[in-house]
């Protein structure tokens, strides 16, 4: 049962691991990347009405934050359970900048990725020393500390009532809502671009390569001079900036902010999107958000039933691919695979 | 006089609450090695299934300990589907704490079906009111306060006076030296999450005895319980429950001092202290391990 020091044990350990970053050549990757997201953004020509386009800037939104996430959960191996609140902070960092403080909505947007960087460094601090479960306790308490202020200075925040009518992005004089929200579809798209882009080439730097090595061999890495105070930091400062960004676009794309993206559900769904995807690869989390939304959409009609069977859906995958869909995958294709090769 | 009367009061009764719930916690974390999230859904459902039974006409003498009986079978029930099979895969510690999240979402959208979001109230412990050193309290939240160290004691005696206590705190120390000696180590895993179950149920009896019910009544313990198992170390229960009484008066101090809304960052705050200082907890040895 947990024999965890038999060979078939360590063997699974093996190829659980994902290796080294930068394994395939940057070519190979970068006309991936560059077909997939020219698919993405041909995808309005299929999709025509604005609920579909709805949709699909939802799961922009939220395959920004399982992507961000993944970088500190999956390469960093800090299991960072404040991640949520790093969106939060860029909900309502939006917000209040532009309805308060009467700032640029784009200003606003940049700033509130700022703020959540900052935010990402000061949660840091307590962690710096921690290991595994203690992170999650640490994390999870500053999420509801964020949380708890935001509900405790209503008359800024608005308390349990939210924001409404916040300031919206704009784009020259073009009227954002027109053409069927194509305005607010191609700026959450490039924001995915940015953050994709960003957050491949952090992995397969140098300095990746070092996150990954502290993660998986921390005393060696140490030894060998790689400093886990300043990669940490930098991990969690890097995770944080597109969520933080992506939250403020949240807010000026819903126009109106409420305490409900602190809650543990949204926090479920997304993390289930990071581990049904596959930690570690950034695409594997990117995919889980799509399938996630979109399945999420298709089983509307099923009402109060829907969190249940997302829930069952989750425990069956975890259970049965503990390295999620991407190892499903995998198993699938190396099976497929199998077959082909066996006659020649 | 008073001031003092009402801090001891408060702290008293919510670290009895703290204590019932991080103790739960703080035993499937040293036998399994895991956390459950699902442990503030553990007592919301406690006090649901109370409250049902109540309803169907049972005395509160009957319903109280059958709805504890039923969260330890609960308990038990959770770790086989969603703990057990995992056991032994590499990163075991965040696949649990996703499925446990998952769990939870299941039985709380579940409760929100069976029994709908209108609050409820199940029927105290013992009624009335009295008035001690100035301070007007309830029998109900007095009984808490008595009750709660004698079923802490209670634990404390079965987990180091008993043979079954015994093999639960060997598979807690070592569990492959335990596996060697012939312990049921899967049995005494489930009934770790039966006796953190049971607790939690009870925690939510309690609870719902004096505060309106809802199917996210929960969250708010679990995340005090967490920080009272970081402050007061995860890896023994005693140091929990020292932590958890500690908390309470910390918490009745500041509410009363300095009012309810500076309160969690004033925990926060504390907590990120201990943490930087002792990161093991402070009641913890410095002995153990903390990953």
């Amino acid at each position: 049962m947990t024999d965890t020091t038999s060979p078939i044990t360590q063997a699974h350990m093996a190829t659980a691991t994902p290796v080294a970053p930068g394994r395939t050549p940057w070519k190979h990757e970068a006309v991936g990347f560059v077909l997939g997201f020219a698919v993405l953004a041909l995808l309005p020509l299929i999709f025509g009405d604005t609920y579909a386009r709805h949709i699909l800037i939802m799961a922009f939104i939220y395959a920004i934050v399982a992507s961000n996430w993944d970088l500190s959960l999956g390469y960093g191996g800090v299991f960072n359970f404040g991640h949520l609140a790093l969106f939060g902070i860029g909900v309502y960092a939006y917000s209040l900048l532009t309805k308060l403080a009467g700032l640029d909505p784009w200003i606003a947007l940049l700033a509130s990725g700022v703020i959540a960087t900052l935010a990402a460094i000061v949660v840091t601090i307590p962690i710096l020393r921690l290991k595994g479960i203690y992170i999650i306790l640490v994390t999870f308490g500053f999420a509801q500390l964020v949380m708890q202020v935001i509900l405790s200075q209503s008359e800024i925040t608005g308390g349990t009532q939210g924001i409404v009518r916040i300031p919206g992005l704009y784009w020259f004089d073009h009227n954002m809502v027109r053409d069927a929200k194509s305005a607010y579809f191609y700026i959450a798209l490039a924001l995915l671009v940015a953050s994709t882009l960003f957050l491949r080439v952090f992995v397969r730097s140098r300095t990746g390569a070092s996150i990954v090595a502290l993660r998986d061999n921390e005393e060696y890495a140490i030894s060998r001079g790689v400093s886990i105070v300043r990669q940490r930091m930098l991990t969690l400062a890097a995770s944080a900036f597109f969520t933080g960004i992506a939250g403020a676009f949240y807010a000026a794309y819903q126009r109106n902010a409420s305490i409900d993206v602190f809650g543990m559900s949204l926090a479920t769904i997304i993390l289930s999107m990071v581990l049904l995807g596959g930690t570690s690869t950034i695409y594997g989390a990117i995919v889980a958000s799509f399938v996630l939304t979109i399945f999420a959409e298709w089983m509307a009609d099923f009402g109060a039933w829907r969190p249940m069977i997302t829930a069952v859906l989750i425990i069956g995958v975890m259970l049965a691919y503990p390295s999620g869909l991407a190892g499903m995958i995998k198993a699938v294709w190396g099976a497929v695979a199998g077959r082909i090769k066996r006659p020649a | 006089m008073s001031a003092l009367a009402e801090i001891l009061f408060g702290g008293l009764f919510q670290g009895s609450l703290y204590a019932m719930m991080a103790v739960g916690l703080a035993l499937v974390w040293t036998t399994i090695g895991v956390f459950n999230f699902s442990h503030g859904v553990f007592m919301m459902l406690g006090a649901y299934v109370a409250w049902q039974l109540v309803e169907l006409g049972l005395p509160a003498a009957v319903a109280f300990p059958v709805a504890v009986v039923v969260m330890a079978g609960v308990g038990w029930i959770l770790q086989a589907s969603v703990v057990r099979p995992l056991i032994g895969r590499p990163n075991i510690v965040l696949v649990v704490v996703i499925t446990t999240l998952a769990a939870g979402s299941l039985i709380e959208n579940g409760a929100l079906t069976i029994w709908g979001p209108r609050s409820k109230q199940i029927p105290a412990l013992i009624d009335g009111n009295a008035t001690i050193g100035g301070v007007g309290v309830s029998l109900h939240q007095i009984a808490i306060i008595v009750i709660t160290p004698l079923i802490l004691a209670a634990l404390w005696m079965f987990l180091n006076r008993t043979r079954l206590g015994l093999a639960l705190r060997a598979v807690a120390q070592n569990e492959d030296a335990s596996h060697l000696v012939g312990l049921n180590v899967t049995a005494l895993y489930g009934l770790a999450f039966a006796i953190a179950a049971s607790l939690a149920g009870l925690a939510g009896i309690f609870m719902g005895g004096y505060r309106f019910m809802s199917p996210v009544m929960g969250s708010d313990p679990l995340l005090k319980a967490l920080i009272v198992v970081v402050f007061g170390g995860i890896s023994s229960i005693s140091g929990p429950i020292f932590a958890a009484y500690l908390i309470g008066f910390f918490e009745a101090a500041c509410s009363y001092y300095f009012g309810l809304y500076w309160t969690p960052a004033l925990l926060f705050g504390v907590l990120i202290l201990t943490l930087m200082v002792r990161p093991e907890g402070i009641f913890a040895s410095r002995s153990r391990g903390l990953a």
